[in-house]
Protein backbone atom coordinates (compact mmCIF):
# COMPACT_ATOMS: atom_id res chain seq x y z
CA UNK A 1 0.00 0.00 0.00
CA UNK A 2 2.12 2.80 -1.33
CA UNK A 3 -0.21 5.71 -0.57
CA UNK A 4 0.19 5.60 3.19
CA UNK A 5 2.17 8.16 5.06
CA UNK A 6 5.33 6.68 6.57
CA UNK A 7 6.61 8.60 9.57
CA UNK A 8 10.34 9.08 9.83
CA UNK A 9 12.25 8.13 12.98
CA UNK A 10 13.01 11.83 13.38
CA UNK A 11 9.31 12.75 13.55
CA UNK A 12 8.38 9.91 15.91
CA UNK A 13 11.32 10.49 18.28
CA UNK A 14 10.73 14.26 18.13
CA UNK A 15 7.08 13.85 19.16
CA UNK A 16 8.04 11.45 21.97
CA UNK A 17 10.70 13.90 23.20
CA UNK A 18 8.15 16.75 23.16
CA UNK A 19 5.72 14.59 25.18
CA UNK A 20 8.49 13.82 27.68
CA UNK A 21 9.40 17.51 28.07
CA UNK A 22 5.72 18.48 28.51
CA UNK A 23 5.30 15.75 31.17
CA UNK A 24 8.27 17.11 33.14
CA UNK A 25 6.93 20.66 32.62
CA UNK A 26 3.45 19.83 33.98
CA UNK A 27 4.98 18.18 37.07
CA UNK A 28 7.35 21.12 37.57
CA UNK A 29 4.61 23.74 37.20
CA UNK A 30 2.62 21.90 39.89
CA UNK A 31 5.29 22.81 42.48
CA UNK A 32 4.98 26.56 41.74
CA UNK A 33 1.51 26.51 43.36
CA UNK A 34 -0.24 28.83 40.96
CA UNK A 35 -3.52 30.26 42.30
CA UNK A 36 -6.73 28.46 41.28
CA UNK A 37 -8.01 28.35 38.54
CA UNK A 38 -4.68 29.03 36.77
CA UNK A 39 -3.13 25.79 38.05
CA UNK A 40 -6.02 23.77 36.55
CA UNK A 41 -5.99 25.75 33.29
CA UNK A 42 -2.21 25.25 32.91
CA UNK A 43 -2.35 21.51 33.70
CA UNK A 44 -5.28 20.94 31.31
CA UNK A 45 -3.67 23.15 28.65
CA UNK A 46 -0.49 21.04 28.71
CA UNK A 47 -2.57 17.83 28.66
CA UNK A 48 -4.53 19.06 25.62
CA UNK A 49 -1.28 19.88 23.77
CA UNK A 50 0.09 16.41 24.61
CA UNK A 51 -3.14 14.69 23.51
CA UNK A 52 -3.07 16.76 20.31
CA UNK A 53 0.49 15.66 19.53
CA UNK A 54 -0.45 12.00 20.04
CA UNK A 55 -3.61 12.32 17.90
CA UNK A 56 -1.92 14.24 15.07
CA UNK A 57 1.39 12.42 14.74
CA UNK A 58 1.08 9.02 16.47
CA UNK A 59 -2.52 8.41 15.37
CA UNK A 60 -1.61 10.02 12.04
CA UNK A 61 -4.62 12.36 11.83
CA UNK A 62 -2.33 15.05 10.38
CA UNK A 63 -1.87 12.98 7.19
CA UNK A 64 -5.08 10.96 7.34
CA UNK A 65 -8.52 11.23 5.76
CA UNK A 66 -10.29 14.28 7.22
CA UNK A 67 -13.31 12.12 7.99
CA UNK A 68 -11.50 10.40 10.87
CA UNK A 69 -10.68 13.80 12.41
CA UNK A 70 -14.34 14.77 12.06
CA UNK A 71 -15.33 11.62 13.99
CA UNK A 72 -12.95 12.56 16.82
CA UNK A 73 -14.16 16.17 16.95
CA UNK A 74 -17.79 14.98 16.94
CA UNK A 75 -17.04 12.66 19.88
CA UNK A 76 -15.44 15.52 21.82
CA UNK A 77 -18.37 17.82 20.97
CA UNK A 78 -20.84 15.33 22.44
CA UNK A 79 -18.63 15.01 25.53
CA UNK A 80 -18.82 18.80 25.84
CA UNK A 81 -22.59 18.61 25.54
CA UNK A 82 -22.73 15.97 28.29
CA UNK A 83 -20.60 18.06 30.66
CA UNK A 84 -22.30 21.40 29.98
CA UNK A 85 -25.86 20.11 30.31
CA UNK A 86 -24.91 18.26 33.51
CA UNK A 87 -23.33 21.38 34.99
CA UNK A 88 -26.48 23.40 34.21
CA UNK A 89 -28.06 21.19 36.87
CA UNK A 90 -25.30 20.55 39.41
CA UNK A 91 -23.85 24.08 39.53
CA UNK A 92 -27.19 25.70 40.31
CA UNK A 93 -28.52 23.56 43.13
CA UNK A 94 -29.38 25.31 46.38
CA UNK A 95 -27.72 22.40 48.19
CA UNK A 96 -25.89 19.33 47.05
CA UNK A 97 -28.44 16.55 46.64
CA UNK A 98 -27.94 13.62 46.97
CA UNK A 99 -25.56 14.02 49.85
CA UNK A 100 -22.59 12.06 48.56
CA UNK B 1 -13.04 -4.38 -11.25
CA UNK B 2 -15.24 -7.42 -11.56
CA UNK B 3 -12.52 -10.02 -11.64
CA UNK B 4 -10.43 -9.66 -8.53
CA UNK B 5 -8.81 -13.04 -8.98
CA UNK B 6 -6.81 -11.74 -11.93
CA UNK B 7 -4.70 -9.66 -9.56
CA UNK B 8 -1.72 -11.47 -8.15
CA UNK B 9 -0.58 -8.70 -5.83
CA UNK B 10 -3.33 -9.24 -3.26
CA UNK B 11 -2.31 -10.18 0.25
CA UNK B 12 -3.75 -13.46 1.48
CA UNK B 13 -5.66 -11.41 4.06
CA UNK B 14 -7.49 -9.48 1.33
CA UNK B 15 -11.27 -9.95 1.65
CA UNK B 16 -13.09 -10.25 -1.66
CA UNK B 17 -16.00 -7.95 -0.74
CA UNK B 18 -13.67 -4.95 -0.79
CA UNK B 19 -12.72 -3.16 -4.00
CA UNK B 20 -9.04 -3.30 -3.15
CA UNK B 21 -6.62 -3.60 -0.22
CA UNK B 22 -6.58 0.17 0.25
CA UNK B 23 -10.36 0.30 0.72
CA UNK B 24 -10.17 -2.62 3.16
CA UNK B 25 -7.49 -0.77 5.16
CA UNK B 26 -9.37 2.55 5.23
CA UNK B 27 -12.62 0.83 6.20
CA UNK B 28 -11.00 -0.95 9.14
CA UNK B 29 -9.41 2.29 10.28
CA UNK B 30 -12.66 4.24 10.11
CA UNK B 31 -14.39 1.46 12.05
CA UNK B 32 -11.75 1.75 14.75
CA UNK B 33 -12.20 5.53 14.93
CA UNK B 34 -15.94 5.09 15.41
CA UNK B 35 -15.19 2.62 18.22
CA UNK B 36 -12.78 5.14 19.76
CA UNK B 37 -15.59 7.74 19.79
CA UNK B 38 -17.69 5.34 21.89
CA UNK B 39 -14.66 4.87 24.16
CA UNK B 40 -14.31 8.64 24.59
CA UNK B 41 -17.97 8.84 25.57
CA UNK B 42 -17.69 5.91 28.01
CA UNK B 43 -14.75 7.54 29.78
CA UNK B 44 -16.57 10.85 29.23
CA UNK B 45 -19.27 9.85 31.71
CA UNK B 46 -16.61 9.37 34.38
CA UNK B 47 -14.82 12.59 33.45
CA UNK B 48 -18.18 14.39 33.75
CA UNK B 49 -18.65 12.89 37.23
CA UNK B 50 -15.13 14.07 38.13
CA UNK B 51 -15.93 17.62 36.98
CA UNK B 52 -19.22 17.70 38.92
CA UNK B 53 -17.61 16.54 42.18
CA UNK B 54 -14.51 18.70 41.81
CA UNK B 55 -16.73 21.78 41.45
CA UNK B 56 -18.82 20.70 44.44
CA UNK B 57 -15.86 19.86 46.72
CA UNK B 58 -12.70 21.68 45.50
CA UNK B 59 -10.95 21.33 48.87
CA UNK B 60 -11.49 17.56 48.87
CA UNK B 61 -9.43 17.13 45.71
CA UNK B 62 -6.45 19.20 46.93
CA UNK B 63 -6.42 17.32 50.26
CA UNK B 64 -6.99 13.78 49.00
CA UNK B 65 -4.57 14.11 46.08
CA UNK B 66 -1.66 14.23 48.56
CA UNK B 67 -2.20 10.48 49.14
CA UNK B 68 -1.24 9.80 45.51
CA UNK B 69 2.44 9.44 44.64
CA UNK B 70 3.35 12.00 41.95
CA UNK B 71 6.64 10.24 41.18
CA UNK B 72 5.02 6.89 40.28
CA UNK B 73 2.23 8.62 38.39
CA UNK B 74 4.88 10.51 36.42
CA UNK B 75 6.92 7.38 35.77
CA UNK B 76 3.79 5.65 34.46
CA UNK B 77 3.09 8.64 32.19
CA UNK B 78 6.57 8.32 30.68
CA UNK B 79 6.18 4.51 30.38
CA UNK B 80 2.96 4.94 28.37
CA UNK B 81 4.51 7.63 26.14
CA UNK B 82 7.36 5.21 25.44
CA UNK B 83 4.89 2.45 24.56
CA UNK B 84 3.02 4.78 22.18
CA UNK B 85 6.35 5.51 20.49
CA UNK B 86 7.15 1.80 20.05
CA UNK B 87 3.68 1.08 18.58
CA UNK B 88 4.23 3.87 16.04
CA UNK B 89 7.68 2.36 15.34
CA UNK B 90 6.10 -1.08 14.81
CA UNK B 91 3.74 0.40 12.18
CA UNK B 92 6.64 2.20 10.48
CA UNK B 93 8.63 -1.07 10.48
CA UNK B 94 5.72 -2.86 8.79
CA UNK B 95 5.44 -0.11 6.16
CA UNK B 96 9.16 -0.48 5.42
CA UNK B 97 8.97 -4.32 5.39
CA UNK B 98 11.38 -4.56 8.34
CA UNK B 99 9.69 -7.64 9.73
CA UNK B 100 12.08 -8.29 12.60
CA UNK B 101 11.61 -4.74 13.89
CA UNK B 102 7.82 -5.21 13.97
CA UNK B 103 8.20 -8.00 16.52
CA UNK B 104 10.90 -6.15 18.51
CA UNK B 105 8.77 -2.99 18.81
CA UNK B 106 5.63 -4.93 19.71
CA UNK B 107 7.63 -6.83 22.34
CA UNK B 108 8.88 -3.60 23.91
CA UNK B 109 5.32 -2.21 23.88
CA UNK B 110 4.07 -5.31 25.70
CA UNK B 111 6.86 -5.04 28.27
CA UNK B 112 6.16 -1.33 28.92
CA UNK B 113 2.44 -2.06 29.35
CA UNK B 114 3.38 -4.72 31.93
CA UNK B 115 5.59 -2.20 33.77
CA UNK B 116 2.63 0.20 33.87
CA UNK B 117 0.35 -2.45 35.38
CA UNK B 118 2.97 -3.56 37.94
CA UNK B 119 3.37 0.04 39.16
CA UNK B 120 -0.43 0.38 39.24
CA UNK B 121 -0.63 -2.85 41.30
CA UNK B 122 1.78 -1.50 43.91
CA UNK B 123 -0.05 1.86 44.05
CA UNK B 124 -3.42 0.18 44.61
CA UNK B 125 -2.24 -2.44 47.16
CA UNK B 126 -0.44 0.27 49.13
CA UNK B 127 -3.74 2.15 49.40
CA UNK B 128 -5.65 -1.00 50.34
CA UNK B 129 -3.19 -1.54 53.23
CA UNK B 130 -3.99 1.97 54.47
CA UNK B 131 -7.73 1.22 54.31
CA UNK B 132 -8.28 3.44 51.29
CA UNK B 133 -11.13 1.63 49.56
CA UNK B 134 -13.81 3.12 47.30
CA UNK B 135 -17.25 4.23 48.49
CA UNK B 136 -18.69 2.81 51.70
CA UNK B 137 -15.67 0.54 52.24
CA UNK B 138 -13.43 3.57 52.78
CA UNK B 139 -11.63 3.18 56.12
CA UNK B 140 -8.78 5.71 56.35
CA UNK B 141 -8.51 8.56 58.88
CA UNK B 142 -5.65 10.49 57.27
CA UNK B 143 -7.72 12.98 55.28
CA UNK B 144 -9.73 15.59 57.17
CA UNK B 145 -12.62 15.73 54.74
CA UNK B 146 -15.92 13.93 55.23
CA UNK B 147 -16.21 13.19 51.49
CA UNK B 148 -12.73 11.66 51.14
CA UNK B 149 -14.28 8.39 49.92
CA UNK B 150 -15.79 10.21 46.90
CA UNK B 151 -12.34 11.18 45.61
CA UNK B 152 -11.11 7.59 45.85
CA UNK B 153 -14.28 6.16 44.29
CA UNK B 154 -13.53 8.33 41.25
CA UNK B 155 -9.85 7.40 41.42
CA UNK B 156 -10.53 3.65 41.46
CA UNK B 157 -13.24 3.82 38.79
CA UNK B 158 -11.23 5.92 36.37
CA UNK B 159 -7.78 4.35 36.82
CA UNK B 160 -9.51 0.95 37.05
CA UNK B 161 -11.36 1.31 33.75
CA UNK B 162 -8.13 2.62 32.24
CA UNK B 163 -6.21 -0.34 33.69
CA UNK B 164 -8.71 -2.78 32.14
CA UNK B 165 -8.01 -1.10 28.81
CA UNK B 166 -4.25 -1.55 29.32
CA UNK B 167 -4.81 -5.28 30.08
CA UNK B 168 -6.94 -5.67 26.92
CA UNK B 169 -4.20 -3.81 25.04
CA UNK B 170 -1.63 -6.31 26.37
CA UNK B 171 -3.77 -9.15 25.06
CA UNK B 172 -3.97 -7.48 21.64
CA UNK B 173 -0.21 -6.80 21.61
CA UNK B 174 0.48 -10.48 22.41
CA UNK B 175 -1.78 -11.50 19.53
CA UNK B 176 -0.01 -9.07 17.17
CA UNK B 177 3.39 -10.28 18.35
CA UNK B 178 2.39 -13.90 17.68
CA UNK B 179 1.10 -13.00 14.21
CA UNK B 180 4.19 -10.94 13.39
CA UNK B 181 6.36 -13.93 14.33
CA UNK B 182 4.26 -15.99 11.91
CA UNK B 183 5.17 -13.46 9.22
CA UNK B 184 1.63 -12.20 8.68
CA UNK B 185 2.55 -8.54 8.36
CA UNK B 186 4.39 -6.58 5.69
CA UNK B 187 4.02 -3.31 3.80
CA UNK B 188 1.02 -4.72 1.91
CA UNK B 189 -0.91 -5.77 5.02
CA UNK B 190 -0.53 -4.39 8.53
CA UNK B 191 -4.13 -3.31 9.28
CA UNK B 192 -4.30 -5.07 12.72
CA UNK B 193 -1.16 -3.23 13.92
CA UNK B 194 -2.49 0.09 12.60
CA UNK B 195 -5.89 -0.12 14.31
CA UNK B 196 -4.58 -1.68 17.54
CA UNK B 197 -2.09 1.21 17.54
CA UNK B 198 -4.99 3.69 17.35
CA UNK B 199 -6.61 1.97 20.36
CA UNK B 200 -3.32 2.01 22.28
CA UNK B 201 -2.73 5.72 21.60
CA UNK B 202 -6.23 6.52 22.90
CA UNK B 203 -5.43 4.62 26.12
CA UNK B 204 -2.29 6.77 26.34
CA UNK B 205 -4.32 9.97 25.80
CA UNK B 206 -6.79 9.00 28.58
CA UNK B 207 -3.84 8.59 30.97
CA UNK B 208 -2.39 11.94 29.83
CA UNK B 209 -5.56 13.49 31.31
CA UNK B 210 -5.89 11.20 34.37
CA UNK B 211 -2.35 12.02 35.54
CA UNK B 212 -2.80 15.79 36.12
CA UNK B 213 -6.44 15.39 37.24
CA UNK B 214 -5.54 13.02 40.10
CA UNK B 215 -1.83 13.31 40.89
CA UNK B 216 -1.05 16.96 40.14
CA UNK B 217 -3.30 18.97 42.42
CA UNK B 218 -0.96 21.17 44.48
Amino acid sequence: MSGHHISTDKTLLGVAAALLVLTILTVGVNYIHMPTPWNIITAMGIAVVKAGLVALFFMNLYWDERFNSILLVAGLAFFGLLVSLTLLDTLFRAEVIPAF
Amino acid sequence: MADHSSSTTHSRFFQHHFVDAEQQFQTAKMGMWIFLVTEILMFGGLFAAYIVFRLWYPDLFTQASTELNTLWGGVNTIVLIGSSLTVAMAIKSAQLNQKKNIAINLGITLALAAVFMIIKYFEWTHKFELGIFPGQFYDFGGIAHEKANVFFSLYYLMTGLHGIHVLIGMGLMSWLLWRSLKNHFDSEYYTPIEITGLYWHLVDIIWIFLFPLFYLIE
